[in-house]
């Protein structure tokens, strides 16, 4: 039983891992056949996982429904949305415009879901002014370092900020134009790539812990 | 009688030269035109080598044809001027290629002229140069066959590097199990505790958003193997967890990680199963569905781990006004500075791969972490080796020793 528990699993991982990581060597058709059959797999268990997916959904709003939990009226908005998609994409056969036309789905889509994911986006510029105020309260050295930087990010990307910087640091000859190139050319790119860098390496590692079984929580421990 | 002769025959010639002076003079040959198979590719692209002609001009333009047929059916596959595509301008590294500025080399890839092709097939090429618009030479036909390769030889360098990892793998991996190594600790997965016992005490629920990823992002599956220690504490202290999901596989591994997490600590009695559940697979209705349960739930700890975009700091923030302890790690490095400063603590790339092991403190995963280290000692002193050789050989002008210091830290 353990056999087919853990080995199997063990070796399908390790087989299956081996050869995609080959396939970067081997240009070969049969490697670009292979990622290609990999990638059919893998959209073949998404659609089937949706569909739990989506029982998921169900099964734990109509929980929160029937148990009257905090919040349990909004949990009603999922099956009138659920509903107010998919009825109208089945009666217009998944089309959202005919004969040049909305149908009740393109009219749902173009003004009800755009118009919230728009909303959902727009709210992130509310969000990125609170964030830069907190960031904005020096605690440390580092945090006066970002506070810096930014300051003379915000300064040059508006003319008053320009006039400025010209007025009480003209006399150095650099523009806030230049400062800003150098700050987001020089320290900001370092930083970036020592990230990368840590990253890409982080991820081979993984990947190999993954490839020889040693990393193997997500089948358990037993 | 031999007067008229003679004259008809001076006649005779006069015309013949003025004819001879008053046609197009015929095209020039172009020789020593090659096609072969293009190296380290599927299988459908051609390499096509000639010399440079030094007489040609500015106006000189190069026009390849292809065809698929014994005869005729030429197709236009490519067409410039006679400065463009030397051998020097191949992406290939110097193990791999030895193409010269001497010499014009143009790769012809063919599926985009013809669509996909019989295994085997035989195409024909042939070379014309034309100076303001005529013709003034011309290659005879030379036939080539495409084939599938068996190795990137131009990826040398990289699979040297692989094994070089791979080995130093084994090396730690089998240290690990003789003696323990030293990790340097990381706050943001010391504060997991202090996180998980404020919820306890509070008797508020802990979120984990294990992000946007899909399971074939290695965030994502290092965000699922820090869920495992999570949720085993989670386990230990009696608090409450909730994982909303993104994905519907993410969904399925976590919920059989959590379920043996908590088998693992002994408590199988208090795994549910709406501990894991999907939201949406839409990123701002995700963003906004856990938006708001955050908002009407008022968690104690919130944890960000895994594949995260915009909707970081849609979360992030909630979080923080909420009043959460917030841990959060992902490995893209462009939402990193939203999760800095919205949150408490921070897991930068690598820390994130780590935590799973630091956690654990399982040593075969310890020692894993070593070749992470060892990996960022070799960039480190490649980086600055690499400075100086280039350095020293641009400025004593010796361009092929920068060429192949170049190529050795290429990726092709």
């Amino acid at each position: 039983m353990k056999f087919i528990k853990k080995q199997i699993p063990l070796m399908i991982v390790m087989v299956v891992g081996l050869l995609t990581l080959a396939s970067y060597y081997v240009p070969n058709k049969h490697s670009v056949d292979y990622i290609e059959l990999l990638s059919k797999w893998e959209n073949i268990v998404m659609a089937f996982a949706f569909l739990l997916g989506l029982i998921s959904l169900f099964y734990s709003h109509y929980n929160k429904i029937s148990r009257k939990t905090d919040g349990w009226g909004y949990s009603l908005f999922v099956y009138i949305g659920f509903l107010g998609m998919v009825v109208p994409a089945m009666m217009n056969g998944g089309r959202q415009m005919v004969d040049g036309r909305l149908t009740m789905l393109g009219w749902s889509f173009n003004y009800i879901y755009n118009a919230l994911s728009a909303t959902m986006f727009a709210v992130l510029a509310f969000y990125i002014v609170s964030t830069a105020y907190r960031s904005f309260r020096i605690k440390s050295k580092q945090a006066f370092v970002l506070f810096l930087a930014a300051f003379v990010l915000i300064l040059g990307k508006v003319p008053l900020g320009q006039i400025i910087w010209d007025f009480l640091l003209g006399w150095t000859h650099a523009t806030v134009s230049e400062v800003i190139e150098w700050i987001m050319s020089v320290p900001a790119v370092a930083g970036k790539r020592g990230i990368m860098i840590g990253i890409s390496i982080g991820a081979i590692v993984t990947s190999l812990k993954i490839i020889f079984g040693i990393e193997r929580q997500y089948m358990g421990k037993d | 009688m031999i007067k008229y002769k003679a004259i008809l025959t001076l006649f005779l010639s006069l015309l013949s030269v003025n004819a001879a002076f008053s046609a197009e003079p015929a095209p020039a040959v172009i020789s020593g035109l090659t096609a072969v198979d293009m190296p380290y590719d599927v299988g459908n692209a051609v390499m096509l080598r000639w010399a440079i002609n030094p007489s040609d001009t500015p106006d000189t333009v190069y026009v390849v044809h292809a065809s698929s047929q014994q005869a005729g059916a030429w197709v236009e596959a490519d067409r410039f001027s006679a400065s463009a595509k030397t051998g020097d301008d191949i992406e290939l590294p110097f193990w791999a290629w030895d193409g010269s500025a001497m010499e014009h080399a143009v790769k012809v890839e063919l599926n985009n002229i013809f669509g996909e092709s019989a295994a085997g097939s035989v195409f024909r090429f042939k070379v014309s140069a034309l100076e303001k618009g005529l013709l003034k030479a011309e290659s005879a036909p030379v036939p080539a066959t495409p084939v599938g390769n068996w190795f990137r030889l131009d990826r040398l360098n990289n699979i040297v590097l692989l094994i070089v990892i791979v080995i130093v793998f084994f090396w730690a991996v089998s240290h690990a199990k003789r003696k323990g190594l030293f990790i340097r600790r990381i706050a943001g997965l010391d504060a997991i505790d202090e996180a998980i016992g404020r919820a306890t005490e509070m008797g508020k629920p802990i979120y984990y958003v294990p992000g946007i990823g899909t399971m074939s992002s290695i965030s994502t599956i290092a965000s699922a193997f820090i869920l495992g220690e999570v949720s085993k504490k989670v386990a230990q202290y009696d608090s409450q967890i909730k994982v909303p999901h993104y994905d519907p596989i993410v969904m399925t591994v976590c919920k059989e990680i959590v379920k043996q997490s908590y088998m693992e600590a002994g408590r199988p009695d208090s795994y549910r199963e709406d501990i894991n559940f999907f939201v949406s697979q839409d990123q701002f209705s995700y963003a906004a569905s856990v938006d708001g349960m955050i908002s009407r739930e008022k968690p104690a700890a919130c944890f960000f781990m895994g594949y995260f975009m915009a909707e970081s700091l849609l979360l992030a923030e909630v979080g923080a006004t909420s009043g959460a302890i917030q841990i959060a790690g992902t490995d893209i490095e462009s939402q990193l500075p939203f999760f800095f400063t919205a949150c408490d603590y921070t897991l930068i790339g690598e820390e994130l791969y780590a935590a799973g092991a630091y956690l654990s403190k399982e040593p075969m995963l310890l020692s894993a972490l070593k070749v992470q280290d060892f990996g960022k000692l070799v960039v480190m002193v490649s980086v600055f080796f690499g400075i100086i050789l280039v350095a020293a050989g641009a400025a004593l002008h010796w361009d092929s020793f920068v060429n192949v210091i170049l190529n050795l830290f290429k990726a092709y």
